[in-house]
């Protein structure tokens, strides 16, 4: 079983980015998960998002996650959020920030010494899609993180998944997909 | 003609989409519907396949959910498919025409996605709504995870509009649980989900102008016990075989087997928990771990159809089990769970002698994690091994501050 | 109407207006529409009424206001002419009395035993209006 958190804020993406990644899992025969804490919560609020993914039925409904991955959008989560929670020895971080991982690090000393990837997927998407909306970019960094899948079979199949916004839109965030696989350090 | 909608074998779709495509190709003459959360998707998603030429049918925006179901039961009497979606509050502002559908025996399909009741306040899934409808002569069906939100709708439609059965029926899946957890979901073809479900077969529609009826007539004592009395018999005596009926040909049709109790690892179990909702997967997860992990021979059943209840089915599944825990997600509010009741009313008159204790969890949407579960599959093995209770009969799980506890 | 037991009738508290199909029945008669047992047009209020109205053709102008006014559609009208009165669903209540602009009344109460024939011959006349009297003199 493969556990992922997402840290965001609502109106940036995070369910429907963990929705997209479940979807082009799902493709290659694994069953999937994509959830998220809801409340009455106003955008702009910190909420959280999860990914499972198995090659069994997933039965586990329970909202705890002792996450492989803990995918963080928003900068600033980092300082207000508890990111951390549940973690394992081996859980990787991956996190939205214009700082270099050893800044960020010294800025966050409660990531020390853990796997700590940085991206800055907020840049990305205003340079690319033109507003902030950091989510497809996180995953573009996450397949290159994982190793999950090769970028070409994600693009296509992320292209699927976006097909209903216009064609423009989805070209830039085909663009923002391959600058955070690139970037990501 | 509405267009046909191509989809994948698989779609990873959100118990609220799967139940929205089951309507959609259910093909609903009418939806009137007015939308709360965590239910808003099933009803916007219709309204969406409407407007784009995917349904023929009609949506209407109603002023309430009491208007909603009101607008149900006349299109249902004039002769319509018909089918609807709620949750919590606006589930308690249909009840009063609730009883009115059951008792005109209208065929409606009506989507609960089950949320908790306030005060105070709250969005989050608990089984507050379906309890509070157990009484109105609905026949309510339970899923557990989005598939079966989407399956389960199409049983629904196939049993409500049987002329020998003619009741209502509810589809409960649980609120952002299944109903905003996208999972993936096998999908049949529009062609032959409809086909599953088949043409609308009007019966005393007041469209029918050669046969004028009157729908909706007041009963005093010379003949409203009749008219109960004769929705009692079909709701205790037919509805359990078309639900069986109906269950078979969905099987030889998609390979996936219902049950009116559905039962897991419960061949040789000593220990059981019955539970409903998306607690029923957790627990089965959770029981595979006690047996390999603990030595526990642990089961779980999960309740299908709550209404009718299937007093039978339970106590065969349950008759050679030692300890049972009731996990009812609802507050009972003075007395024991359902769950408890209506299980201990269908084991007492048997020769189990199996302990029974009630949990009360997950209110308002709090998590019921596995380490709860195995602290619950752990008691219930001393149950067993005691052969009578070692805790209080109704303890509340995951909840904060001091433990608490009854009788 | 028949008390059937519980297994003994349709389901749904619904009820049948005829027997069996029907067509045009909006230009059918009802005495010749196929009620079923359930419409209350097979069963006879007669009883109730203490007063019946009665009917005098000869002032009738056939202005239908008793044929719109009464609440138990016992006002019978064929071609738009008043022919009488459906005694087996009037319970006497005396709107179509009330409503009645002719003078004298085309249509009044007597006692329920009051011989029809009796009624007619001694139908009050029509009444001089006071002012009317006044301009005479």
């Amino acid at each position: 079983m493969l556990e992922i958190r997402w840290h965001s804020r609502a109106g940036q993406g995070a369910v429907t980015g963990a929705k997209g990644l479940a979807d082009v899992v799902s493709t290659t025969g694994k069953h999937v998960q994509a959830f998220a804490f809801y409340g009455s919560a106003k955008r702009g609020a910190a909420m959280t998002a999860y990914n499972r993914v198995d090659d069994k039925v997933i039965l586990n409904h329970e909202k705890y996650m002792s996450p492989d991955y803990v995918l963080v959008i928003d900068p600033a989560l980092v300082y207000v959020a508890d990111i951390t929670a549940n973690e394992k020895e081996n859980t990787t971080y991956i996190i939205t920030t214009h700082l270099s991982t050893e800044e960020l690090i010294a800025s966050q000393p409660k990531l020390a010494g853990k796997k700590v990837y940085t991206v800055d997927c907020i840049k990305i998407s205003q340079e690319t899609i033109g507003k902030a909306i950091p989510n497809t970019p996180m995953l573009g960094a996450l397949m290159k993180v994982s190793g999950m899948y090769d970028m070409d079979f994600f693009k296509e199949n992320m292209i699927r998944v976006l097909k209903k916004l216009p064609q423009k839109i989805i070209d830039a965030n085909m663009i923002a997909i391959q600058r955070a696989y690139d970037e990501v350090k | 003609m509405a267009d046909t909608m191509e989809l994948r074998d698989i779609e990873v779709w959100d118990g609220n989409m799967a139940a929205s495509h089951a309507l959609r190709q259910a093909q609903v003459d009418v939806v009137a519907a007015y939308p709360i959360t965590p239910s808003t998707p099933i009803v916007e998603n219709y309204a969406n396949f409407t407007a784009n030429g995917y349904v023929d049918g009609e949506f209407v925006m109603t002023e309430s959910e009491h208007g909603a179901m009101s607008c149900c039961i006349g299109a249902a009497a004039a002769g319509g498919r018909v089918a609807t979606a709620t949750s919590s509050q606006g589930f308690a502002l249909m009840v009063e025409t609730l009883y009115s559908a059951s008792g005109m025996r209208l065929p409606i399909v009506l989507n609960v996605v089950n949320r908790a009741l306030g005060a105070p306040l709250n969005v989050n899934g608990d089984h507050s709504d379906m309890y509070l409808g157990r009484d109105s002569g609905w026949i309510q069906l339970d899923a557990y995870c989005p598939q079966e939100a989407y399956d389960m709708n199409f049983i629904a439609f196939r049993v409500t509009e049987d002329h020998d059965v003619r009741l209502p029926a509810i589809v409960n899946q649980d609120g952002f649980m299944t109903s905003h957890t996208a999972q993936g979901v096998k999908t049949l073809s529009d062609e032959v989900a409809y086909k599953f479900v088949g043409e609308y077969k009007p019966m005393n529609d007041m469209l029918d102008l050669d046969h004028p009826v009157t729908h909706g007539v007041q009963t005093e004592e010379d003949w409203h016990f009749e008219h109960k009395a004769r929705q009692q018999h079909a709701l205790m005596t037919i509805v359990i075989p078309k639900i069986e009926a109906a269950f078979a040909d969905f099987e030889k049709l998609t390979g996936r087997k219902y049950n009116i109790v559905e039962t897991y690892n419960m061949e040789d179990a000593e220990v059981a928990v019955v539970c409903m909702g998306t607690s029923v997967e957790t627990a089965r997860e959770v029981a595979v771990e006690m047996r390999e992990q603990h030595g526990i021979k642990a089961g779980v059943i999960g309740i299908r159809v709550f209404r009718p209840w299937p007093l039978q089915q339970i106590a065969a599944a349950l008759k050679d089990v030692k300890a049972v825990g009731l996990l009812d997600r609802s507050s009972p509010h003075g007395a024991m769970g359902t769950l408890y009741n209506e299980v201990s009313g269908a084991l007492f008159n048997t020769d189990t002698k199996a302990v029974l204790t009630n949990y009360i969890y997950g209110l308002g949407g709090r998590d019921l994690t596995k380490a709860h579960l195995t602290a619950i599959f752990k008691e219930l093995k001393a149950n067993a091994d005691a052969g009578k209770p070692t805790t209080p009969l109704q303890q509340y799980i995951g909840l904060r501050g001091p433990k608490l506890s009854f009788f | 109407m028949e008390k059937k037991g519980w297994d003994g009738f349709e389901i749904g508290a619904m009820l049948r207006s005829f027997d069996g199909a029907t067509q045009d029945i909006a230009t059918t008669l009802p005495e010749n529409r196929p009620y079923s047992q359930s419409n209350s047009f097979t069963a006879s209020v007669a009883d109730w009424r203490i007063e019946k109205p009665l009917f005098n053709k000869e002032y009738c102008i056939d202005c239908q206001f008793c044929w719109i006014y009464c609440p138990d559609m016992s006002i019978i009208s064929r071609d738009k002419k008043m022919v009488g009165i459906d005694f087996d669903h009037c319970k006497g209540c005396g709107i179509c009395v009330q409503v009645c602009p002719t003078n004298p009344k085309s249509l009044l109460m007597f006692p329920e035993q009051k011989d029809e024939e009796a009624a007619l011959a001694e139908w009050p006349k029509k009444e001089k209006k006071a002012d009317a009297e006044v301009k005479e003199d």
